[in-house]
């Protein structure tokens, strides 16, 4: 009982301390009537507090499993959601660059890589705008580009983010034909992968989600294959 | 023995007044001799605790039927550390759900939210729906040119072919037919007075060039130099530097879709105001127009 009230005493603010310690001074010795009626006494109450206790800590956890998924899931301005908008951006141009390589060539290897990258991508890109509803947010944001890669901000030129054909490129492209087409659309298609690349790799040092980095993953690796068969067409067509 | 009993009933619950500052500190002193001066003045100062137990069992005349008594209070008093506690706790999950909340809020609030708080901006879709709903006698698609009750027109009929809207800035005017297949797809489709000075409509292009679901072209005839569609949606501002432009564009592109995962590649890629329906190779050939 000394013990218990000199530890409390030590918690004790400053302007209230000296008056215990005098008043507790001669009275060291306690008499045990004060410490049977302490017994019982704080079975009762402490009851209600145990339950009181129960109950908060319930309600805490209701409220924090309701919350937690909100708070726990990517932000709005994640490195995850950054990388499903701008990434869905950048497919979207492969996309658009393959299609018109699919319709356009008359050879059936580009025509094979050309599908086989439109669809891949466009399947890609209906994943991380699943993502972002899931996740609820909008496909949308204020952020500018790459502003969740570090350095990324840096790596946007006219509006585009890495390896993204500019405007005059893509002219050029749907003005093309034959052999020329043929090199044109590998060659914007290596540069477009190896942004691609870049930006999958940055996403995947960032975030701890495993479904983004598993499918950023994908991205590296399936595009890394498509460069060396990019690479293999462009030597038969006697270019680089 | 019975004094100081009874000094320890009234002392305590001087304790508890006292107690914020020092809970348990004062309750050796209840117990001990100076309990009798205390008994003498605080209580009397601190009725209103104190009062409570010997007001109801003031009748009690043994020791031992004071005990249960006592207790009351003394738990009382030392239990405000762990009010405190609670308190705290409580005032933590306070702050947690308010701040859960708030997040949750601010994530989930929708698009058409962001798109009504928008100064300025008119909603068709519930204003006006006949300037979205198909044009009277008409299919949702039909060939050839169409006239729209809204200029720029913000939905109804359109022709099959859409405008490509990967990020495309058309330097001349483009064919309403295929613009409005666009917002259908879920662009945003910028127009502007063909007098708007050259760097305001840079930094309309900076706003277009590399994001898909957006497409900018001259518009003739505009009653104000900037005008901005989405599928059911315009709003018209007088300067590249309205930060609406940027809100609209946040709020509507991809958003106001009516068919979600339609893409914007694909389109008509040449200018001129007449549509180009049906005109075999001239969807993707710039050369042929």
């Amino acid at each position: 009982m000394t013990g218990d009230a000199e530890a409390r005493t030590a918690t004790v603010p400053e302007e209230a301390a000296p008056a215990d310690l005098a008043a507790a001074g001669p009275t060291t010795g306690g008499p045990t009537d004060g410490v049977d009626a302490d017994g019982p006494g704080r079975r009762g109450p402490g009851t209600g507090l145990l339950a009181l206790g129960v109950v908060l800590g319930l309600l805490l956890g209701l409220a924090a499993g309701l919350l937690a998924p909100g708070l726990f899931r990517p932000g709005n301005d994640s490195p995850e959601a950054g990388f499903a908008r701008d990434m869905s951006t950048h497919h979207a141009q492969a996309v658009e660059m393959s299609i018109l390589a699919h319709e356009k060539t008359s050879d059936p290897d580009v025509r094979t890589l050309a599908a086989d990258i439109a669809l891949t991508q466009q399947a890609q890109i209906g994943t991380m705008q699943t993502w972002l509803k899931t996740w609820g947010l909008s496909p949308t944001s204020s952020q500018p580009r790459m502003a969740w890669m570090p350095d990324g901000a840096g790596a946007v030129k006219d509006g585009l983010m890495p390896g993204m054909a500019t405007d005059a490129e893509r002219a050029q492209l749907r003005a093309a034909t034959g052999r020329d087409f043929d090199i044109l659309f590998l060659r914007l298609m290596r540069d477009h992968h190896l942004g691609g690349i870049h930006m999958a790799q940055g996403v995947i040092e960032l975030t701890d989600d495993e479904q983004v980095t598993a499918l950023a993953q994908s991205m590296v690796n399936g595009q890394k294959k498509e460069i060396e068969l990019i690479n293999s067409l462009l030597i038969r067509l006697g270019a680089q | 023995m019975s004094i100081s009993t009874s000094g320890g009933e009234q002392r305590r619950p001087s304790v508890v007044s006292t107690g914020k500052k020092a809970p348990a500190g004062d309750k050796p002193a209840a117990d001990k001799a100076t309990g009798g001066k205390a008994t003498g003045t605080k209580p009397a100062a601190k009725t209103a605790s104190g009062a409570r137990v010997p007001a109801g069992r003031t009748g009690g005349k043994k020791p031992q039927q004071r005990r249960p008594v006592t207790p009351v209070k003394v738990s009382h008093g030392r239990s405000w550390g762990n009010i405190a506690i609670f308190v705290a706790v409580g005032i933590l999950a306070a702050g947690i759900i308010g701040y859960g909340a708030y997040a949750v809020i601010q994530n989930g609030r929708s698009w058409e939210d962001k798109a009504a708080a928008i100064d300025g901006i008119v909603n068709y879709r519930e204003t006006d729906p006949s300037a979205v709903d198909p044009l009277p006698g008409k299919e949702s698609h039909e060939p050839g040119p169409q006239t729209y009750k809204v200029n720029p027109p913000v939905g109804s009929t359109h022709n099959n072919a859409w405008q490509n809207c990967m990020g495309d800035v058309y330097d001349a005017p483009i064919a309403n037919e295929h613009a409005v297949h666009s917002l259908e797809h879920g662009a945003v489709w910028i127009t502007y007075r063909p007098d708007l000075p050259a760097d305001q409509v840079e930094k309309l292009a900076e706003k277009v060039r590399g994001n898909e679901y957006m497409l900018m072209s001259p518009f003739e005839n505009l009653d104000r130099p900037i005008s901005l569609q989405a599928w059911g949606y315009q709003l018209k501002v007088d300067n590249a530097d309205d930060s609406r432009i940027d809100e609209f564009i946040e709020a509507l592109r991809v958003n106001a879709s009516v068919e979600p995962g339609a893409t914007c590649s694909g389109g008509i890629t040449a200018t001129g105001t007449t549509p180009r329906d049906n005109v075999p190779g001239d969807q993707t050939m710039p050369q042929g127009s």
